[in-house]
């Protein structure tokens, strides 16, 4: 190991490399920013207005919105007390069967 | 951590004070401009805040298509939402608010997208190589002038949202103490701390690599 870690210089080399952070090359948008400004405005501006937010518009999430609606519409209890009222009292026909 | 930023502007007395009265003054009038429709007030705040918008949203993403695309987003939403602007802090802190919001939800967008991809080629829907290449540089290969800034860079982009925004506005940015809480909606002694914070987890990345030498 050599005498880095014990020498003073950390700090400093830790400004330094601070220096280099700062001088880097100035980072500039390319030139005609204001015009693609404009283009971008003037598109979101023409842009119809989606009544549906993004992610129902995503078929995954609309058909999972779908199963959740035909799972609370009220088709199941419906059902069961069709069922029960089949068991409670069966069709007509059935009753003019002789009994075996 | 979750980051995120407000809209609205909150009233801080401090936010206005490292701004000269006289840009604090332009400021104010070009906003009062602006809520009255004047595309050429527009312009105007195009042209004074593009490069510091871009810069802060480059710094933050080091990718220049993104930082572009990020930095007209900020300006269009300027533009469409300038009318619930109620001036209670610096016309520059909101703009720097939105544009550290929209940079890092561009980030997060970015990584999920990432992930999502990678976890398809896992599934063997494209054999393209979608995940970023393992970087095989020893550390001790990355110490030299620029490498070593590279490395720097490359643990700045791993900090939590509020140490890398805070880090970034006040070494890059060169931005006061008071701005860095302003733009954040937070206390000045937290700016010290996220900083304190963020500089002792670069300084242990960064150096650790001296000591092997």
């Amino acid at each position: 190991m050599s005498d880095i870690i014990n020498r003073p210089g950390s700090d400093e080399e830790w400004e330094d490399l601070m220096r280099q952070l700062r001088n880097q090359p100035v980072a500039q948008p390319r030139p005609f920013f204001y015009a693609r400004v404009q283009a971008r405005l003037v598109a979101s501006a023409g842009a119809p207005r989606q009544w549906l937010p993004a992610w129902l518009r995503q078929p995954a999430y609309a058909v999972l919105l779908g199963a959740l609606v035909l799972a609370l519409s009220g088709d199941g209890p419906a059902l069961t007390s069709a069922a029960a009222r089949y068991h409670a009292s069966p069709p007509s026909g059935l009753k003019s069967l002789p009994p075996r | 951590m979750a980051y995120s930023l407000p809209l609205f502007v909150t009233s801080e007395s401090s936010v206005c004070a490292p701004v000269s009265a006289s840009a604090a003054d332009e400021d104010r009038e070009l906003v009062a401009q602006l809520q009255a429709g004047s595309e050429a007030a527009f312009r105007t705040l195009v042209a004074r805040y593009q490069n510091r918008i871009y810069r802060t949203i480059f710094s933050l993403l080091r990718n220049e298509e993104e930082a572009e695309d990020v930095a007209q987003e900020v300006f269009v939403e300027v533009h469409q939402t300038i009318g619930r602007f109620r001036g209670e802090a610096s016309l520059s802190t909101w703009l720097y608010r939105l544009a550290t919001s929209r940079a890092l939800k561009n980030r997060r967008k970015a990584q999920a997208k990432k992930r999502f991809a990678y976890f398809t080629s896992l599934l063997g829907g494209n054999n393209d190589v979608l995940h970023e290449p393992p970087d095989h540089a020893h550390p001790l290969a990355l110490l030299e002038g620029q490498q070593q800034l590279q490395l720097l860079l490359a643990h700045i982009a791993r900090l939590p949202d509020q140490q890398q925004v805070a880090f970034t506005l006040r070494h890059e940015q060169e931005l006061t103490y008071e701005q860095i809480a302003a733009v954040l909606g937070t206390t000045v002694a937290a700016v010290e701390s996220l900083l304190f914070r963020a500089r002792q987890t670069l300084r242990k990345h960064v150096q650790a690599p001296l000591r092997h030498v």
